[in-house]
């Protein structure tokens, strides 16, 4: 079974997107049985009507999606309504929150609201991690840190630098935070993947493809061809991520 | 036919020696790979000797580049020399954020002067960290415009768009492939430079060559582009390359 566990949906502000229909043509051409969507920051800035269309996507195909809802922490009072529409109203199984395009820091205090009421539904915060000044590894195993009884999700392997001079904050990170795990999408160097699963853990890693900002075809090689077991890849491909988002 | 144009091999920092990298070359389908150490010459004692001993292990299989740190002046160039004339290497590898020596340093300029006197190229890392962004890299395409400068990684995550400009506004400039995530950017460069101007690279072993090489498959190039950018460009300039037989 594969699960994608990062799929945005809609058209963004940023230029990228794609529809439901092209997610599901995608999916179906490579072989992917289910997808976690993620709202994408519109051009009218508005994410409450993105995170309906995700839970109608959910509500229509349940067997294929399940969905994330999105919030910006700068909404204050009305983030954190958002949030709580997103898991008693619209079916999330997750928040997403995204530092890079909402502009703030991942361990700032802004943030704390709506953590709290993840942590209230007992619900997974996926967090696109890696960014240097917003969500360096450090600011996730900081926020992490001060909510360990939530689980967080960190994109990108927890690390963007292709020098590779944030593989060992980001395996700190996974080392003093039992209750972080990260996705294999835009990883600089698939050994980092292999070293994580082998050392730190093969719960701790969860296919992702985040398409269409990075290439889903492309994404799915990093775990097909790691050097990894079979039963390594099974967890990366899709059991890890049922734990984190479906068992919640 | 594949050819790499930049891999490591080293025994400090990765561990990663010249078994590894032929390793993943077999499981690619690679014919030749160019190779550096992840330190500069002359700071680091024994880093050209280590890749020319690989380079004569695996003469059919290993091209040696030396990297080196334009800071340490003429006892760098007496290296450079001796790598190019008794060691038979065949380029020069320069990482700014290692020696923090801008591109457009007079001492830079004086390095890259010199791998010209060779027709050898001139691989920068280019991606998204400072000392190391396109445009800091294209000043010393500029300040050079007999040297071939490669645009390791192609910009990074974040700066693939700027490789390209400069790509565009540089004629001595070239592209290559390694570790940005993108598919879509080689289509891109392609398109926009020419074929002829882009090369395949992995940044192996840390970045599987077998993951690298789908990269390129993926996006989208007639059999002749990708005969171009899989071994003919780098070929050709390697071909013009003035340097001596190397270890016997």
């Amino acid at each position: 079974m594969i699960l994608d566990a990062h799929v945005y949906v809609g058209q963004c502000l940023f230029g990228y997107g794609r529809s439901l229909d092209e997610i599901r043509a995608d999916m179906d051409r490579l072989g992917i049985d289910k997808a976690v969507l993620v709202p994408v920051k519109p051009r009218d800035y508005h994410l409450a009507p993105m995170n309906d269309l995700v839970a109608e996507a959910v509500q229509r195909h349940p067997d294929r999606f399940l969905g994330l809802c999105r919030a910006d922490p700068w909404q204050g009072e009305t983030a954190a309504a958002e949030v709580r529409r997103g898991f008693e109203g619209l079916g999330a199984c997750g928040l997403y929150l995204d530092p890079w395009e909402e502009n703030f820091q991942a361990n700032d205090d802004v943030v704390v609201p709506v953590v709290q009421e993840a942590g209230r539904y007992g619900k997974p915060v996926v967090i696109n991690a890696g960014h240097v000044r917003v969500s360096h590894p450090t600011q996730i195993r900081d926020l992490a840190s001060r909510f360990p009884a939530v689980q967080f999700v960190a994109c990108n392997g927890g690390q963007i630098n292709i020098s590779g001079m944030l593989q060992y904050e980001a395996r700190r990170m996974l080392e003093t935070c039992p209750n972080v795990v990260i996705q294999t999408a835009g990883t600089y160097r698939e050994d980092f993947l292999e070293e994580i699963t082998t050392e730190v853990g093969e719960e701790r890693v969860l296919f992702a493809s985040r398409s269409p900002v990075y290439d889903q075809a492309f994404e799915m090689a990093r775990v097909r061809l790691a050097h990894l077991s079979a039963s390594q890849k099974e967890k990366l491909w899709g059991l890890n991520a049922l734990r984190v988002f479906e068992a919640q | 036919m594949i050819i790499d144009s930049h891999t490591h091999v080293d025994r400090v920092g990765w561990y990663d020696p010249p078994e590894t990298i032929v390793r993943l070359m077999d499981e690619a389908g690679i014919d030749q790979s160019i190779i550096m150490t992840y330190r500069d010459a002359p700071d680091s004692e024994g880093a050209l000797e280590y890749i020319a001993q690989a380079v004569q292990k695996y003469p059919d299989r290993l091209i040696g580049y030396a990297r080196m740190n334009p800071r340490r002046g003429e006892a760098a160039h007496r290296l450079f020399v001796k790598a190019m004339e008794v060691y038979g290497f065949k380029g020069l590898k320069l990482h700014p954020v290692g020696n923090l020596c801008h591109p457009a340093r007079q001492e830079t300029i004086d390095m890259i002067s010199l791998a010209v006197r060779y027709k050898a190229p001139v691989l920068f890392h280019c991606g998204d960290e400072e000392l190391t962004l396109p445009l800091q890299v294209a000043q010393a395409a500029e300040a050079c415009p007999e040297a071939t400068v490669i645009l390791g990684h192609c910009g990074g995550y974040f700066h693939t768009r700027d490789a390209i400009r400069v790509a565009e506004r540089h004629p001595n400039i070239i592209l290559e492939t390694s570790a940005m995530p993108y598919p879509q950017v080689i289509k891109e460069a392609v398109e926009r430079v020419g074929a002829s101007r882009v090369l395949y690279a992995s940044d192996g072993p840390g970045c599987d060559p077998t993951i690298e090489v789908l990269k390129v498959k993926l996006a989208g190039l007639t059999a002749e582009e990708q005969e171009a950018v899989f071994y003919r460009n780098i070929k050709h300039i390697l071909d013009g390359v003035r340097a001596g037989g190397g270890m016997s």
